[in-house]
This record gives C-alpha cells, sequence and structure tokens, in this order.
C-alpha cells in the first residue's frame, strides 16, 4: 500500500486512538474517581483527558471516512520521495548520536555523527568536515562543562577527561 | 514626590561605574544565556550567585537582575533564528518570529523582539515604581481559585491558535496537559502513567524536551523534506537603513504592546505564575482581539511584540512579590530570593524602609538594563542575522548539537534525550497532518499549575465547581473564568456571525 497522505491520515488517527485507550487502561492504575471525602484520584486528571483524546480521534476518522478533512482526500504521497533519503538518514543517524552518547559519550559520538552528515549532506573537503567535527565538541566542552559546569554525559570516554578536570579544579 | 527622590537616588546608585559595569556584563552574559537553546535566566542567575558574594549586596542584584533581564530579551534570539525556543518564555515567539525569518525578514523580528521588550520592561518597571505595595495586597488575595481561573483563560486563548480542524486542536491541548500528568501525582504522590516501568518517567515530561523535540528536531525534519537537502546559503544583506525601515513596520503593534505590557505585569505578580504563562496569554488574547487574526502564525510583527512585551514585563512584576512579600513570582526570583538571604537580607514590607538603597537600587537599575539591553540588541542584530548565511547543511547538524545538549542540560537525563527525539518525530508527522502543535507545548507548560490550582480549590470547597462561579464566594476567580468562557466561544461566535451576517464582496 502506498503511504498517501490520505492513508497516513487514518493509519495515524487509528494509532492515537489507540494511545488513547492505552493511556486510559494505564491512568486507571490509579484511582480514578472524584469523592468529596478524598477529592481526585491521582488516575482522575490523565483517566478523563485521554478519553477527551480518544474522542477527538474518533470524530478525526469519522471525518476521514465521509471525506470531510484536506487530508482525508489528499492522494499525494505523505513524505515527498525526493526527500525520503534526507529525512530517514537523519533521523537514523540522530539516534546513531544518541546511542553513542549513552555509551560512547556525547564528545566521541559528536565527531563521528558530524562527520557522517556533513560528509552525506555538504559538499565541504575532508579537511574542513574533520575540522569542524572536532573543534564543535571541544566548544561544546568549553561551554558546558568549563563555563557552566554542567557534565555531560562521556560514556566510557570519562577517563580521557580527568586530566583535564584536573586543570579545572 | 517622595518616591520620585528615592527612585532618582536608585538611578544614581545604578550608575556608579561598579554597577554600572555588572549590570552591563550582566546583559550581555543574560543576552548569550537565554539564547542558547535548553538554558535560561535560572540557569545564569544560579550559577553567577557565587560571583555576587565578592561584591556589596546591592551590586549584586542589580547584576543578577541584568542577567535575568537579559535573558528575557536573548531567549527571542533562537527563537526567531532557528525556530528553536531558548526558554519557555520565547516559546510564542518562534508563531511569528520565525516565520518571518523565513521570509527574509529576520531584522524585523529581531527588532520588534527588541522593541516589545524595551515597551514591556518600561511600562512594567513604571508600574512598580508607582504601585509596587499596592499591588502586593492584590496578589496576596490571589489564591487557587483564581490562579485555576487564570489557567482557564489561558487554555480558551489556545482554541484560537489551533488552526480550523478543532478536534485536533483540541487533541493537541488535551495531550499537552496528558504529558504534564506523567510522573507522581501532586497530592498524593503516586506514581502515574510510568510507561513499562521506566524510571526516567517519575520526574516527569520536561517542557523543554517536548519544545525542542517539535520546534528543533520537528522542524529541521520539515525543512529538509521541503528544501530536500539542498544547501542554501542566505543571501541576506542588511544595512544600517534597513534596521531603521523595520522599526518602521512596527506601527500597528501598539494593542499587542497595550496588552503584553500590562498583562504580562499583572501576570508576573502573581506568586509562581512567571513570564511564561504571561507570555502565551498575551499572544493567544492578543490574537484574538486583533483584525487580522489569520495572518498570526504566518510571520506578523505584533505576534513576536506580544509575548516579548508580557516576558519582559513580567519578569519585572514577578520581582514585586518577591522584594514586598518575600514570596517568589517565578522560579528565576526563587533563586534571587535565596540571594537575599544570603546576604543577609531579609525580604519583606519592611524591606522598603530598611534598605530603601538596595531596593531602589533595583528599581533604578531596572530602568538602566531596559535601555542597555535594548542597545545591545539592536547593535547586535547584524551577528545575529550572520546565522542565516551559514550553509544550511551545516546550520543543521549545528542545530542537532544544540537539541542534543538542550535535551539533556534541563534534567541531566539520556532519558530525555530520547524522549525529545520521539516528539520530534512524532511533531513532524502530525504536523504534516494539520495537528497543530503548538497548543500541546503551551498546555504542558500551564497543566502542572492548572491541575493544583484545581485540586487545592475544590478541597477548600469540598468538592463544589462554585468555588469558580459564584461572585459570592470568590468574585476575582468568577470573573476571570466567565471572560475565560467568553475567550473560548469566540471563535464559535466569529463563526455563527460570518454565517448570519456574511460580509458582502
Amino acid at each position: 500500500m502506498k503511504l498517501t497522505t490520505r492513508n497516513a491520515e487514518i493509519i495515524v488517527a487509528v494509532l492515537l486512538a489507540l494511545c488513547s485507550i492505552g493511556l486510559m487502561i494505564k491512568s486507571a492504575q490509579n484511582r480514578i474517581d472524584w469523592t468529596v471525602e478524598d477529592n481526585m484520584g491521582a488516575g482522575f486528571m490523565p483517566f478523563w483527558l485521554s478519553l477527551g483524546m480518544l474522542i477527538c480521534t474518533i470524530i478525526t476518522i469519522f471525518k476521514w471516512i465521509l471525506k470531510k478533512s484536506p487530508q482525508s482526500t489528499n492522494n499525494e504521497p505523505f513524505v515527498d520521495p525526493e526527500a525520503t533519503k534526507y529525512v530517514y538518514v537523519t533521523i537514523l543517524s540522530l539516534i546513531g548520536l544518541i546511542l553513542g552518547t549513552a555509551y560512547l559519550g556525547i564528545y566521541i559520538s559528536l565527531i563521528f555523527f558530524l562527520f557522517f552528515y556533513l560528509k552525506v549532506f555538504s559538499e565541504k573537503s575532508i579537511l574542513f568536515i574533520s575540522v569542524f567535527s572536532i573543534a564543535t565538541p571541544i566548544i561544546t566542552f568549553c561551554f558546558f562543562e568549563w563555563l557552566l559546569k554542567i557534565t555531560l554525559p562521556q560514556g566510557i570516554s570519562e577517563p580521557l577527561f580527568y586530566p583535564i578536570y584536573d586543570l579545572m579544579y | 514626590m517622595e518616591t520620585f527622590y528615592l527612585l532618582m537616588n536608585g538611578i544614581g546608585t545604578a550608575l556608579v561605574p561598579l554597577n554600572l559595569a555588572l549590570l552591563i556584563f550582566g546583559c550581555l552574559i543574560g543576552l548569550f544565556v537565554g539564547a542558547m537553546p535548553g538554558l535560561g535566566s535560572v540557569n545564569g542567575v544560579a550559577i553567577l550567585i557565587p560571583i555576587t558574594f565578592i561584591v556589596p549586596p546591592t551590586a549584586a542584584i542589580i547584576f543578577l537582575a541584568a542577567v535575568y533581564y537579559g535573558a528575557m530579551y536573548g531567549g527571542a534570539i533562537s527563537s526567531i533564528m532557528l525556530g528553536i525556543p531558548g526558554a519557555s518564555t520565547a516559546v510564542a515567539t518562534v508563531f511569528d518570529g520565525r516565520p518571518l525569518a523565513q521570509k527574509g525578514d529576520a531584522i524585523t523580528g529581531l527588532t520588534a523582539a527588541a522593541v516589545g521588550s524595551f515597551v514591556g520592561g518600561t511600562v512594567s518597571v513604571i508600574l512598580f515604581t508607582l504601585f509596587a505595595p499596592p499591588l502586593a495586597k492584590v496578589a496576596l488575595a490571589f489564591n487557587a481559585p483564581e490562579t485555576f481561573a487564570l489557567m482557564v483563560m489561558a487554555f480558551a486563548t489556545f482554541v484560537g491558535l489551533g488552526g480550523d480542524d478543532i478536534p485536533k486542536t483540541c487533541f493537541s491541548i488535551l495531550i499537552g496537559l496528558v504529558l504534564s500528568t506523567i510522573g507522581l501525582d501532586l497530592i498524593s504522590g503516586q506514581p502515574r502513567l510510568i510507561f513499562f516501568g521506566v524510571p526516567g518517567f517519575l520526574h516527569g515530561v520536561n517542557f523543554l524536551v517536548l519544545a525542542i523535540g517539535i520546534y528543533g528536531i520537528g522542524e529541521m525534519l520539515w525543512t529538509l523534506e521541503s528544501t530536500k537537502g539542498a544547501v542554501q546559503i542566505s543571501s541576506i544583506k542588511f544595512t544600517f537603513k534597513d534596521i531603521l525601515e523595520s522599526f518602521k513596520k512596527l506601527k500597528g503593534t501598539l494593542m499587542a504592546m497595550t496588552i503584553g505590557s500590562f498583562l504580562g505585569f499583572f501576570v508576573g505578580i502573581l506568586p509562581a505564575a512567571g513570564a511564561t504563562p504571561a507570555a502565551l496569554m498575551s499572544y493567544g488574547i492578543t490574537k484574538q482581539l486583533s483584525k487580522n487574526s489569520a495572518e498570526f502564525g504566518t510571520g506578523v510583527p505584533a505576534g513576536v511584540v506580544a509575548p516579548e512585551c508580557a516576558n519582559n514585563s513580567a519578569s519585572t512584576g514577578s520581582m514585586l512579590p518577591m522584594l514586598t512579600l518575600g514570596i517568589p513570582g517565578s522560579p528565576t526570583t526563587a533563586i534571587l530570593l535565596g540571594g537575599m538571604i544570603l546576604w543577609g537580607l531579609t525580604p519583606g514590607p519592611l524591606l522598603f524602609t530598611q534598605q530603601p538603597e538596595f531596593v531602589w537600587g533595583l528599581i533604578g537599575s531596572l530602568y538602566i538594563a531596559n535601555f542597555f539591553t535594548l542597545i545591545l540588541n539592536v547593535a547586535l542584530i547584524p551577528a545575529f542575522i550572520m546565522v542565516l548565511r551559514v550553509p544550511f547543511a551545516i546550520l543543521a547538524p549545528v542545530i542537532f548539537v544544540l537539541c542534543v545538549t538542550g535535551g539533556y542540560a534541563p534534567t541531566q537525563s539520556i532519558h530525555d534525550v530520547w524522549l525529545m527525539l520521539l516528539f520530534g518525530v512524532v511533531g513532524y508527522i502530525l504536523r504534516k497532518l494539520d495537528y497543530p502543535v503548538a497548543p500541546a507545548v503551551l498546555s504542558i507548560v500551564l497543566g502542572p499549575l492548572a491541575e493544583k490550582a484545581m485540586r487545592q480549590s475544590l478541597i477548600i470547597s469540598d468538592g463544589s465547581f462554585n468555588i469558580f462561579l459564584d461572585f459570592t464566594i470568590k468574585p476575582i476567580a468568577a470573573t476571570i473564568m466567565y471572560i475565560a468562557l467568553i475567550f473560548l466561544f469566540l471563535p464559535l461566535i466569529n463563526v455563527l456571525k460570518n454565517k448570519l451576517f456574511p460580509k458582502k464582496a
């Protein structure tokens, strides 16, 4: 099935409806009623708000069936075919960056991320890309850790920074 | 007359070389910190408090207040230039600031933000000077029912922020409210909506995670798709004449300035409200009352002026309960309050009489800070514009780096960075299907305030909703609630009016 905007509208509406039902079930793990003596249960607000979400998605689904919304009559591709590469590669590289941040540390991951991203999408030389990829984490370190004293995740690369911390502190 | 002399003495104190130098330095730091996504005035003020121990208390408070002020100005810069809110107070600035930059008119956006901030700051400092003690009493009269009514009014203005699809707009508001309930319940302390037992959800979903995800990652995915990764170099050239021309484009923004200044100050003086709800409400109400409300969101100067006026006005207003009652009006003033106690001062009504040099030195410095920050902001516009000249292929990864660090900085949790990416991708998909994302961001900010106020009110009233609607019980709350209902149904009234009395072609 080709992913047109029309298809995407109904798929997303159904998914959101299922999410709303899931939120209602999850909320019901706490008390969802309201009594004068005990006031609102912890689950009261999320449960009834999720019910509101479900109603909104049902209305959206009905509008799709009746072809009342612009998206329900739009058979254009949901994502521009010429742009899919840029969107998907960007999302995957961001996933790689965050995974790398958790394990290798943000500074090492940034070097790989920037090198890969600029190599794929920019027309800059290898020298420029290399310098940029190394300079950006250095600037990030100086700004966050030295100036603002906010420690960013370093993962397994943390021991490399001990000599720098000895100088800083 | 006595107030005038005290104010003049205060301005004189602010112009003492040490104080003036700290003021200008503070404005610069605040500008920079406010412009960085993920950081805000709270970070700047908290980190710089230790530096203030080496100077007298008056100089210290002038310095920190200047940082706070500068951050209010600075938040607009990344909102306009990158489409990522620099702080929660600058979210509403994105709605029209970013489209202005995309249309090639970033100078007007930056000028509108600078002028709006200046006007809001000036009006609020004048109001502060003249009405501090009586306004403090009004602020004290604001309790949970009044706060909830104010939040309802804020939500009512959000409906106008969505597009024509009301169910999708309502969905957006509701999902923001649901996200704000994740974490520990306010009253009982029970965990709720802790998905898959992940401990990261226990501290809730930080507003900045959602905002940076949607406006950073989501916006970049949208731009990548629309430009197909084409390397774009902005050929924006600017001259001093362009900056002067941009001032002329602010002609029709008087209403926005008025609403922003007064509403911002009023919301700012309420304890625990702060500049964020003030900016959001100011945008919503200005849009609702504007003759050109349909143009809001496409890049109109009034859409930048309104929230910027309000957040600067509120930042001054939030100092009023801090100084007069010892109650912080915002998270940043809570830190300032801590600083005052560390310096040996006792906030409260007696501060005005026992430490007049401190209080009026602060008030005087706000006038000066307002002036200098405007000059700095306008003078640095060329530097800000340079950002647009960076090739998109280079700017995009830099923005992603800012998003990742900005998503991590508030809570220092990698869990939040994952959430940020998820929100970004989902926000991109929903935006393609015309789900307005702005109401979700606004709801997650105000949701906790609204829920807390509502539940406290219902405890007070033994479960009766009349506490919000009965003029004899809580007249202020009832007044605000009925005004909120008018705002809520105003779009519907307009639709009916147009159908019953169609405009002649």
